[in-house]
């Protein structure tokens, strides 16, 4: 029948379109390269949660010494958890090394999987169990230190004592994030605002932009808050114009230059560094990651071109060294 | 909690409506014209990720809003065009063949993103046009007359929706393919083209949905921006019962109650955010639940037509 | 030939520009995968007259006409208007050539209203917008005209049936149709509402309209007709005048042989073995369908139930084969309580069930026939070893009932499906029948059913009325109910209106009280003095 052929024709065409969209084939190397796979929920280019693992991937990619030492491959935008546990059932299968299920809405999906493949390594996150299975690691960042540190910054900055919080799900690192950031304002002056929206979705930028224009209407001079839906925050900030922001998970200040102040940046390669030598020296798993401020996974990066007031610098420098030396206790 | 009733949170709850509602309106009335004429159209969600895609990418590249916003449409009718073929001429399983358009604009979309942006791009969109003397009204003015051009285009659309559908010819053969496309046959009618001219429409209009996502309201695009906005859309269409004033108070209850529980918690109003979230959807459940509808759909909606068929 | 006349009309809708004064076809040649559904038919028709098609279901009346309306292409031959050549790729280029049909299944759409109904498909006098007073205008002036009563305004699902027929008339006449082709006109009416278009179409004839009148009702079609054209097994039988042709003749020349007329005696009836007492049950809508039944069928009775469909006759049906629930009353037979029993309770208390929906609730479709005999007994330890099925006992049963009814198959192993609407109906009266049942409940028996097997299953009816069986005859053909009935019960949204003996009363008081006429206004209506008690003549062909 036509209409059949026409209809399958159309499909494969959908699945060549997200066929190219993929990285290009590797060409076959001489030595046996390390290879790894990494699923995300969202884009490589989400300025958030997935940007930052698939750049941390890349310089691991780089150091290593190219393609040529550590085959590299992605699913993106996964955001159906069905799917996801295919592809990640996919990559075990074909002998990856190492599988990255970088969500964790795919956590109890890649428990299943790990089991059946224990000679491939699964790095999981953001969550703090490994199921006990020796070929389990686990991440989790400790956003609730960064959150703390941009929450000083934003309590000094702004003018009308009003800060809105501009939230996905209140859930994981997102949750941990706002939690850090509430305790930051409150160190500095308990009696500055904190108005909270969470949209409910990961992804809903529309939604997300109008909460950040509901805050500004509020009154808010001051905004923060992630996923990949932030874009749309951040948009209304820099569309208002005196809005400052504060960013989550990446470097956010390319969007928005005159409005970004700083971002809590997740640097996944240390982490990810320490599991590629842990399974050379022979151990697949087992150990569950924290990314601190102590350690390097978790940054604070500052914004060239908007000025911060050197006091405000100062307090944030405090707090980064309290929150590393444990002086400042930051509940997620 | 006396903070809601304030007039500024009227007027902010109320914009915002307003504004929501501008996607789902041009997106729902163009899918209305499809299942009006007896093919639904599933699509509409890619057709809007492309349409947003092209425009933002056109108005960045030529500087000129309107050409990406033209663009979008035309984007739109393409999408159409490849929907009536498959599902109109083809007679391909509707539902089916939808989903398969909504694939195709969701793939399309994000590899036209990664090859020609890469990156999230932003863009200084349609701004607000306060209308003369209109604008100046209390409460009304801000909420409705200090809009942008795209906004005042969806809500434009209603009555002309209306009035295409009840005054003119092309209207009553609309409805009629979509009723009894054996009677409108037998009267001369024909059937395929009225279909394909519906479903082009709707698709156009979905195209400028599209648009006035990417350029009227979040100014930017991202990988699957429209996040299911076009299945809300086409569920819209039943919820307003193929009717384009139907169809607006669906799209304004469903947009005032998301504005308002945004407001709820700025506001610090004590419910959950889990069920301030929900609250939409449950209440959009609760009206239809209410509001029994005695109006059937189009009685062909989904079944291609064969002449001869009794 | 006439010089064709100018037309006079009115509006910028006009379509036919000129009255077609004959139209002939000529050597007609359709197929149908697997079917040959016109051979070489020759047909024509003229202005000033009504020619009927006649033939059973399945002859090729409608596909011919389809042909001349543009729905179909012929695969051979052609068709000439006036003389001049045509071709017509769809109903468009019909309707422009002035022709109009009246579809079996109307061409309705039931959410417009009869203006806009009749307005679809025209160019409007002020495109792009509709002209809607301007087309409910001329309706109204052409219901007069034409004394087709129906509201312009009115939305097509408030009408009636006939009220719906009329807006397909007015739909032609607004057209200027000059020829029009009504197929199966009466199929739906009550006797008033035939009467009524009667009047319409000879109003029609004398305005000079050709018509074109498809039927398989004898005693309609020389009521009508002027001439008629006989078709069987998409062949021309020939074509007579009307007025010299008898009812007998065409029954031949519809059926191909000589169809028999029975003689039954009245008879007397015996003790009641079907008893409904004030039974009511919910239609699939959700409102009551049955609102008080009492009704009772006696040993060697045949009860016939009138009525319009949908007044609640498929629900009673549905109530007493056990397919409904009852939600109040009783259902007796022969003295046993069987108003909550099971299907299997019923059957076992001698309850016989030949449903309307035959394909649905009466066989299997993808089951052969074999199969579809003994549906019912195939766990009775006649056809049984222990668990296992004793086929060889079975076929020998089948075969015998197969031969028995002269069910027309290839072989017991064909899926009934694959049979023709009499024969299934034969399978399941053989089924049925050979449990040897005290009550019979026949539903629409002969819907859309040929002559022949018609025949059959009344003749059959009629035997187990003399073995002493109560028949409870429920259909909508009404022809069938006075012809094969002892008492005729009508009804009426959900009642029944009036019992009536044999011969009490004329198909037009019968009618009135379809129409929900009471009984004693409608049996005084007609002056027709009931006739004396007599033997009831039993014709096939009615």
């Amino acid at each position: 029948m036509k209409p059949r052929v026409l209809f399958v024709a159309l499909a494969i065409l959908s699945v060549l379109v997200a066929a190219c969209a993929g990285p290009a084939p590797q060409a076959s190397q001489p030595a046996k390269p390390l290879r790894v796979a990494v699923i995300m929920p969202s884009a490589t280019t989400d300025y958030a949660f997935s940007q930052s693992m698939w750049s941390a991937l890349k310089k691991v990619q780089e150091e290593m010494g190219g393609e040529s030492k550590m085959e590299l491959k992605y699913s993106e935008n996964m955001f159906k958890v069905p799917d996801a546990a295919a592809a990640i059932r996919d990559y075990a299968s074909q002998g990856f090394d190492i599988v990255i299920a970088h969500g964790s809405q795919y956590v109890a999906s890649a428990g299943e999987i790990a089991k059946d493949f224990p000679n491939v390594t699964f790095v999981w996150g953001t969550d703090v169990k490994t199921f006990d299975l020796p070929n389990v690691y686990a991440y989790t960042p400790a956003a609730e230190e960064g959150g703390y540190v941009q929450g000083v910054m934003a309590a000094m900055m702004t003018k009308n004592g009003l800060i809105g919080i501009t939230g996905p799900v209140e859930v994981g690192d997102a949750k941990a994030y706002v939690n850090g950031f509430e305790q930051g304002v409150k160190a500095v002056n308990p009696n500055i605002k904190i108005n909270k929206t969470w949209t409910g979705s990961f992804s809903d930028v529309a939604l997300m932009t109008e909460a950040a224009k509901t805050h500004i209407a509020a009154g808010a001079d001051v905004l923060t808050g992630s996923s990949q839906s932030a874009v749309g925050s951040i948009n209304a900030a820099k569309e208002k114009g005196d809005v400052l922001w504060f960013g989550l998970q990446s470097d956010q200040a390319p969007l928005a230059p005159k409005n970004v102040v700083s971002c809590v940046v997740y640097d996944w390669a240390p982490m990810l560094k320490e599991v590629i030598a842990a399974r050379q020296a022979g151990q697949p798993g087992g150990k569950v990651f924290v990314l601190r401020l102590k350690d390097g996974g978790l940054k604070v990066v500052m914004n060239p071109e908007v000025a911060v007031p050197a006091e405000v610098k100062k307090a944030a420098e405090e707090a980064v060294e309290g929150i590393q030396n444990g002086t400042i206790k930051v509940t997620p | 909690m006396d903070d809601i009733l304030s007039v500024a949170a009227l007027v902010g709850i109320l914009t915002s409506a307003v504004r929501l509602a501008t996607p789902y309106l041009y997106a729902a009335i163009g899918e209305a014209f499809g299942q009006l004429s007896g093919v639904v159209n599933l699509g509409v969600d890619g057709i809007m990720l492309v349409g947003a895609f092209m425009a933002i990418f056109v108005a960045l590249g030529t500087g000129s809003l309107w050409l990406g916003v033209l663009v979008a449409i035309v984007a739109g009718l393409l999408m159409g065009l490849l929907m009536s073929v498959i599902s109109v001429t083809l007679k391909a399983e509707q539902g089916i063949s939808g989903i398969g358009l909504y694939m195709f604009g969701l793939g399309l979309s994000s590899l036209l993103f990664k090859v020609l942006f890469g990156t999230v791009k932003t863009i200084v969109g349609f701004q607000p046009v306060k209308i003369p003397i209109l604008g100046d009204i209390p409460i009304i003015g801000p909420v409705l007359f200090q809009q942008s051009v795209l906004v005042y285009g969806a809500f434009l659309l209603v009555p002309l929706a209306w009035w295409i559908l009840e005054k003119t010819t092309w209207g009553l053969r609309i409805k009629a393919v979509g009723q009894n496309p054996a009677a409108a046959d037998s009267l001369g009618v024909n059937v395929n083209r009225v279909r394909y001219a519906s479903v082009c429409l709707g698709s156009a209009l979905a195209g400028l949905a599209g648009a006035s996502l990417s350029l009227a309201m979040v100014n930017l695009f991202q990988e699957n921006l429209t996040a299911g906005m076009g299945f809300i859309a086409v569920a819209l269409v039943y919820f307003g019962s193929w009717r384009p004033a139907g169809i607006l108070f669906g799209a304004l209850l469903f947009s005032t109650v998301n504005a308002l529980q945004l407001w709820m918690q700025v506001l610090g109003v004590k419910i959950p955010a889990d069920a301030a979230v929900m609250l939409p959807y449950l209440l959009t459940i609760v009206v239809l639940a209410l509001t029994v509808s005695r109006v059937r759909g189009p009685a062909a909606l989904n079944r291609p037509f064969e002449r001869g068929e009794a | 030939m006439a010089i064709p006349k100018p037309r006079n009309n009115s509006g910028a809708d006009a379509t036919a520009q000129r009255r077609i004064q004959r139209i002939e076809m000529c050597d007609i040649v359709k197929r149908f995968p697997g079917v040959l559904a016109n051979d070489r038919v020759c047909f024509d028709v003229k202005a000033g007259e009504v020619h009927a098609l006649l033939g059973e279901n399945g002859a090729g009346k409608s596909t011919l006409m389809r042909q001349l309306f543009g729905l179909y292409k012929p695969d051979e031959g052609e068709i000439l208007i006036d003389g001049q050549r045509v071709e017509f790729n769809s109903p468009a280029d019909a309707i422009r050539a002035g022709i109009g049909m009246i579809h079996q299944h109307f061409m309705l759409v039931p959410t417009l209203t009869v203006t806009q109904n009749v307005a679809l498909g025209l160019k409007s006098s002020r495109e792009p917008l509709t002209d809607l007073d301007v087309v409910a205008k001329r309706v109204r002036q052409l219901s007069e005209e034409y004394g087709l009563k129906v509201d312009p305004d009115a939305y097509i699902w408030q009408l009636s049936v006939g009220e719906q027929q009329r807006v397909e008339i007015l739909k032609a006449l607004y057209r200027n149709a000059s020829m029009i082709i009504l197929d199966e006109p009466t199929a739906v009416l009550t006797p008033q509402e035939v009467k009524d278009l009667f009047a319409t179409l000879r109003r029609m004839v004398q305005e000079g309209h050709g018509l074109v009148f498809i039927s398989h009702k004898l005693y309609e079609v020389l009521a009508i007709s002027d001439r008629v054209t006989v078709l069987r097994d998409g062949r021309v039988i020939g074509t007579r005048e009307t007025k010299d042709v008898t009812r007998d003749e065409l029954a031949r020349m519809m059926v191909g042989r000589e169809v028999k007329r029975l003689r039954a005696q009245p008879q007397q009836a015996g003790e009641p073995l079907l008893q409904i007492r004030a039974l009511r049950a919910m239609g699939d809508r959700g409102t009551e369908a049955l609102r008080g039944i009492d009704l009772e069928v006696r040993s060697g009775e045949i009860v016939g139930i009138a009525g319009v469909s949908g007044n609640g006759q498929r629900e009673l049906a549905e109530c007493l084969g056990g397919l409904r629930k009852a939600t109040a009353g009783t259902i007796l037979v022969a003295g046993k309580d069987l108003t909550h029993a099971s299907v299997q309770q019923r059957l076992q208390a001698g309850l016989a069930y030949i449903p309307e929906e035959r394909m649905r609730d009466g066989a299997i479709k993808e089951f052969s026939v074999l199969e579809n005999m003994f549906l019912l007994d195939h766990a009775s330890p006649k056809y049984t070893h222990g668990i296992f099925l004793d086929f060889r006992r079975m076929r020998e049963h089948a075969a015998a009932l197969v031969k028995e009814y002269t069910v027309k198959t290839p072989s017991l192993e064909t899926p009934i499906k694959n049979l023709s609407g009499g024969n299934i109906q034969k399978t399941i009266m053989a089924r049925e029948l050979s449990r040897e049942p005290r009550v019979l409940v026949a539903a629409q028996p002969s819907r859309g059913i040929d002559i022949g097997a018609t025949e059959y299953i009344h003749q059959r009816l009629l035997e187990q009325r003399a073995s002493g069986q109560a028949i409870l005859l429920i259909s909508e053909d009404l022809d069938e109910v006075q012809a094969l009935s002892d008492r005729i019960a009508v009804m009426y949204e959900g009642r029944i209106v009036g019992i009536v003996g044999r011969g009490q009363a004329t198909a037009e008081q019968l009618g009135l009280m379809m129409a929900g006429v009471p009984m004693e206004e409608a049996m005084g209506a007609a002056p027709t003095a009931p006739t004396a008690e007599q033997p009831i003549e039993v014709s096939s062909v009615v």
